[in-house]
């Protein structure tokens, strides 16, 4: 009925960003780009899109980057109370439940797309969570504007058992293919490798894009300036400094 | 706090000026298990006596001293059960504090807030106040520190404390060997040897009916195993 009159649904928001994660063997691969879109500008060159949910459980968000932060963050607080209240390591589904759940309640308008990804005792887990709440399980996930190049690699070249190195190699190159061939993806690739007892985050794993025009001496100027008249006035003749007479400043 | 039918405070004045329920509070937690805290130039120690009502209770299930922030630990005298509700509302105010200010949250203002929610319950209606005292043993960036607070929200900053049964003999007995440039180690040696001291144990002490917390300059809490307990107590000996 609304539609009727003129009211626009809103649509699933493909932003800006390129995210990836795949299970390896015994082990879980998260990717991210670094760049930080407003519209057609960059915000920030190298942001963190790899968020800490537990000491074995991470999660890349895309999206408002605001609402990534916030959900990440409220949700990493409740794991880490429940983890205190039963003295148990955290579970991926445990993470998954409470990310579902918060973004359901708001019904699509906490904008965070996210693939969350952690081992913890019942093995390596990885989930892609949409911003109204539905989630997949998935050996190998892409999210973000840039999702469908780095699903191109993926799909050409996964397979299952994967090793550790090849695990990184994978990744860094389905996040290459984003950051080369989406406008708003860019920047440099972070990885985050998530094996059983031990996280491992490589920020700025490569670095694809430097900047090229810095001049390593430095920049000097060809030409120095010429001074072609000095005055000096010393401010003390243009002010009268007068004591008025009992307190100077009532406290 | 109550139902419309308690809206009125169950701690209230005698003509004396005290507040009864507040003293019976203290009675309550002067007849629990003892323990105590020592603090060290690096570090500071916090132990108490486990003594289960029988031999067939598992003593792997029961856990005094418990982890607030990964830098602040706690143990009590008193009723256990109190002592788990508080433990629980000061978790959620560390955790709220740390998403609040991005900091941990320093081990003043926790005391602080668990003092704040122990008065609480000596002023709204239709409750009765904590029978618990807490000791709470922290490491931060003002150095170790160790905090007792009583069911009447007070709390103090100490440099040895105990709590419980025998807590004049196990004052006189720190306040003998208490020294300020006391390390750790020491601190965990004269805590065993208080406790030893003071407590009639129906078998032997050992690791299964004492447990001990520490925390160090590395900022980390960790209650101390059966087996690490034993390897002191041999020292002791």
């Amino acid at each position: 009925m609304l539609t009727k009159k003129g009211l626009k649904p809103p649509g699933y928001l493909k932003t800006g960003t390129t995210i990836v994660g795949v299970v390896c063997k015994d082990c879980v691969v998260l990717g991210a780009d670094t760049r930080a879109t407003a519209g057609s500008i960059v915000a920030d060159k190298n942001c963190e899109k790899i968020h800490n949910m537990a000491p074995n459980i991470l999660c890349c968000g895309a999206g408002t980057a605001a609402d990534t932060e916030a959900v990440t963050d409220n949700i990493s607080s409740q794991l880490k109370l429940h983890r205190y209240h039963t003295g148990r390591e955290s579970r991926v589904v445990t993470a998954l439940t409470l990310l579902k759940s918060h973004l359901f309640r708001y019904q699509g308008h906490v904008s965070a797309a996210l693939v969350l990804g952690g081992v913890d005792v019942t093995g390596p887990h990885l989930h892609t969570i949409y911003p109204h709440g539905s989630t997949d399980t998935l050996p190998f996930a892409t999210m973000g504007s840039g999702s469908l190049a780095a699903m191109a690699i993926f799909e050409s070249e996964y397979r299952e058992g994967l090793t550790r190195d090849e695990g990184v190699n994978l990744v860094t190159k389905a996040i290459c293919s984003g950051i080369f061939n989406d406008l708003g993806s860019g920047s440099n690739v972070d990885i985050c490798v998530i094996e059983k007892g031990k996280t491992e985050y490589l920020r700025n794993h490569l670095t694809p894009n430097p900047r090229t025009y810095i001049s390593s001496k430095g920049y000097t100027f060809s030409k120095k300036t010429e001074v072609l008249h000095t005055k000096i006035t010393p401010l003390k003749e243009l002010v009268d400094v007068v004591q008025v007479g009992g307190d100077a400043m009532e406290e | 706090m109550g139902d419309s039918q308690y809206s009125f405070s169950l701690t209230t004045f005698s003509p004396s000026g005290k507040l009864v329920q507040i003293e019976h509070a203290l009675t309550a937690v002067g007849s629990g298990q003892t323990s105590l805290g020592i603090k060290a130039s690096n570090g500071v120690v916090i132990a108490t006596e486990k003594k289960l009502p029988s031999i067939l209770v598992d003593e792997t299930s029961v856990q005094k001293i418990q982890i607030l922030t990964p830098n602040i630990g706690v143990v009590y005298s008193g009723m256990g059960p109190d002592s788990r509700v508080l433990v629980r509302k000061s978790r959620k105010q560390a955790e709220q504090y740390n998403l609040l200010y991005k900091e941990a949250i320093p081990v003043t203002q926790l005391v602080r807030e668990t003092a704040a929610v122990m008065q609480e319950f000596t002023q709204s209606g239709g409750v009765r106040p904590f029978g618990v005292s807490l000791l709470v043993a922290g490491y931060d960036d003002k150095g170790p520190q160790l905090y007792q607070v009583d069911p009447s929200g007070s709390y103090f900053s100490w440099k040895a404390s105990a709590m419980g049964k025998n807590v004049s003999n196990a004052k006189m007995f720190l306040e003998k060997r208490y020294t300020d440039d006391m390390e750790l180690e020491d601190a965990i040696h004269t805590a065993i040897l208080t406790l030893k001291g003071l407590l009639v144990f129906e078998g032997q002490i050992s690791g299964k009916n004492i447990e001990i917390g520490v925390i160090e300059a590395d900022r980390t809490f960790r209650v101390l195993t059966a087996a690490q307990i034993e390897d002191y107590l041999q020292e002791v000996e």
